[in-house]
């Protein structure tokens, strides 16, 4: 065992080439083609669709920012929304007391999210596992309960930051060089530009040393940590980075949601956020956005027959039982076995496996 | 008088301590065991209160509410048991925490499209109506009998766990499940034992707390972050754990509104982080399991 093992065969940057495989480049940018074509027939056919894609764009940003210290480095965090709630929280009160410019708003509310996850990242990240995951749901929680209870202000002696449970409402839009973002049709194509953009540099990131470094702490940390890496330096670094994203992921919800509520800090969105990225398929850069737009689809689709959260529930516990890699592994191994019989066979494996394990 | 005042939130406390350990020695037993960290727990509590609003609704017998409910929600459990959390053993265990959520989201979805997103209550059966007198400060005769309930059912589970055989097995295989497994004990079976017993004493704590307080889908998402809270700060695995850690945060969430209603919540966490960080396997937990 040496660092062969790691930077050796396994994690070459030639043999690993599913960060981003030619074939993924070439159909994400077909991806990016047909959104930006599709805003302007959505505007024709109905200005609904471009609200629920950007609602998609929105948390895929955020399912990305989770993807790249769960998928990458290992890390279960089950207190996202902490993140994504402090840069939504940031945004408001900036938009609502100093400024709506959004040069200034989403750096604003990428600081802050990255502070926030700097804390609880540098603070939980001793502990492994179940035990890590805990740990951020604690700090998450109460991020959650400081903004119920509105503690800033009684520290302040103001009236109200947070506004406790009534949350802050009637947040405006953006500006960006002096125009108003306020139409569905520019919040898109600025939401779909950050999104690309933070897909970018996760891409990069995975790619380079460093996100080489997570791959390896997530596989082994213990063997990093010997070969003399300081793996909880690494894995406050990237819990920081993927807070920043989160950040402004919320920064970029408040606005277009025109409230920023408590809920976003609830870990029940952290909760909703895990879902996305597992059903999509953690690890890969691809996977967690397709997450991301099918529960938004799902909950907004399914919540016509009746209640989406039965079905989706559903859906995700056979997912995980039958599909633990989300889409991304069923998109995977269909690729790899093309042939509907093979597929069919496989399938029937994974149906015996699961009845011997049942019924052993 | 602030004595008697002292004296009734610290009987409060009490109270609140001892219905947590009925939800929280389940999720202890079940981790202690199987390495499961069940985030549908909160949801098999709320089925419980669900269950016995409708057993009351169909017999209006509250009673028989108080037996057929917990046993319907530990059948559920088992059936959760055997069907998903068995084939997933040997996974990652984190693989437990995201499959249980599924279930959370799911019973959550049900719950409400059954029974409404509305506040409901079970009502209490005459004979424990009315209140007690207790020298110093009267209290409610059926939360007495909830607090009697729970220290005669935790108590019991102790001695079973100790001196029974099945709690001889039991803590066996949480020891070496492999030993036991080889020694002619089905480990998958008492797997599913101790899930369903978690189940049943969730389902009990659904119809004795859905009786005191009130019923709304949205007590699962409530129970179970407090019960994580305690479980983590006894320590994942240990009943005396479980038992300790509900004590505190019962005495903390009646007693924190008196001095600071506003950091209650957050006291409760930051209580959770706090021991985390010193001990990381909770107050008794195994340090050996982090």
């Amino acid at each position: 065992m040496g660092v062969r093992d790691l930077v050796g065969r396994r994690f070459s940057a030639h043999a690993q080439t599913d960060v981003l495989s030619g074939r993924v480049r070439l159909g994400l940018f077909g991806a990016g083609v047909v959104a930006v074509l599709f805003a302007p027939v959505a505007q024709v056919v109905h200005p609904f669709w471009m609200d629920l894609v950007t609602h998609m764009f929105i948390f895929a940003l955020f399912a990305l920012s989770l993807d790249f210290v769960f998928g990458y480095a290992g890390l279960l965090s089950f207190g996202h929304a902490a993140m994504f709630g402090a840069g939504g929280y940031a945004a408001a009160l900036l938009i609502q007391n100093v400024t709506a410019s959004a040069l200034l708003v989403l750096p604003a509310a990428i600081v802050v999210g990255a502070v926030v996850a700097a804390i609880i990242g540098w603070l939980s990240v001793s502990a492994r596992g179940i035990y890590f995951a805990m740990l951020t749901l604690a700090f998450a929680q109460l991020f959650y309960t400081i903004a119920f209870n509105d503690i800033p202000a009684m520290l302040l002696g103001v009236e109200a930051v947070t506004n406790g449970d009534n949350g802050l409402v009637g947040i405006t839009s953006l500006t960006l060089f002096g125009m108003d973002t306020g139409s569905l049709m520019s919040y898109y194509y600025l939401s779909l530009a950050i999104l690309a953009g933070m897909l970018a540099v996760v891409t990069r990131l995975a790619n380079s040393p460093f996100g080489r470094v997570l791959q390896a702490i997530r596989e082994n940390e213990d063997r990093v940590a010997f070969i003399g890496y300081n793996v909880d330096r690494y894995k406050i670094v990237a819990f920081t980075i993927s807070g920043a994203m989160a950040g402004l992921a919320g920064g970029l919800w408040v606005p277009f949601n025109s409230t920023a509520t408590t809920s976003m800090l609830h870990w029940t969105t952290s909760g909703e956020l895990i879902v996305m990225t597992l059903l999509g398929g953690m690890g890969t850069l691809w996977g967690p956005i397709a997450g991301a737009f099918l529960v938004v689809f799902l909950e907004d689709s399914l919540s016509a027959i009746g209640n989406w959260e039965i079905y989706l529930g559903i859906v995700y516990i056979v997912i995980v039982i039958f599909a633990p890699r989300g889409l991304a592994g069923i998109f995977q191994t269909v690729r790899k076995n093309p042939h509907p019989k093979v597929l069919l066979r496989r399938a029937g494996d994974a149906l015996t496996t699961y009845r011997e394990k049942v019924f052993q | 008088m602030v004595f008697e005042g002292i004296a009734k939130t610290a009987l409060l406390g009490f109270e609140m301590g001892m219905t947590l350990v009925l939800v929280t020695v389940g999720l202890t037993l079940i981790f202690g065991m199987m390495d499961v960290i069940n985030f549908a727990h909160g949801s098999l509590y709320m089925l419980g209160a669900y269950f016995g609003l409708a057993v009351v609704g169909v017999t209006g017998n509250w009673w028989a509410a108080l037996l057929v409910a917990p046993l319907l929600v530990g059948l559920l459990g088992g059936l959760i048991e055997y069907f998903s959390i068995r084939p997933l053993y040997g996974r990652n265990p984190l693989y437990h925490i995201l499959l249980t959520f599924g279930f959370a989201i799911m019973l959550h979805g049900l719950v409400t499209e059954i029974w409404g997103g509305q506040v409901q209550n079970i009502s209490t059966p005459a004979v424990l109506d009315g209140s007690v007198d207790l020298v110093l400060f009267s209290y409610p005769l059926f939360r007495l009998f909830v607090l009697g309930v729970s220290i005669a059912v935790t108590a019991a589970l102790w001695l079973a766990i100790r001196q029974s055989d099945f709690g001889i097995v039991m803590r066996a295989s949480a020891h070496d499940s492999e030993m036991v497994d080889a020694l002619g004990t089905d480990v998958n079976r008492v797997f599913t034992a101790v899930f369903v017993l978690g189940a049943v004493l969730a389902g009990l704590a659904g119809v004795l707390l859905g009786t005191a307080r009130a019923v709304d889908p949205g007590m699962a998402a409530s129970v179970i972050i407090q019960a994580f809270a305690i479980v983590v700060i006894g320590g994942l695995g240990s009943y005396r754990g479980a038992v300790v850690g509900a004590f505190i945060v019962g005495m903390l969430n009646a007693f924190g509104p008196m001095f600071a209603p506003q950091f209650t919540d957050a006291l409760l966490y930051l209580l959770m982080a706090a021991v985390l960080l010193v001990k990381p396997a909770g107050l008794f937990g195994n340090p050996e399991a982090t």
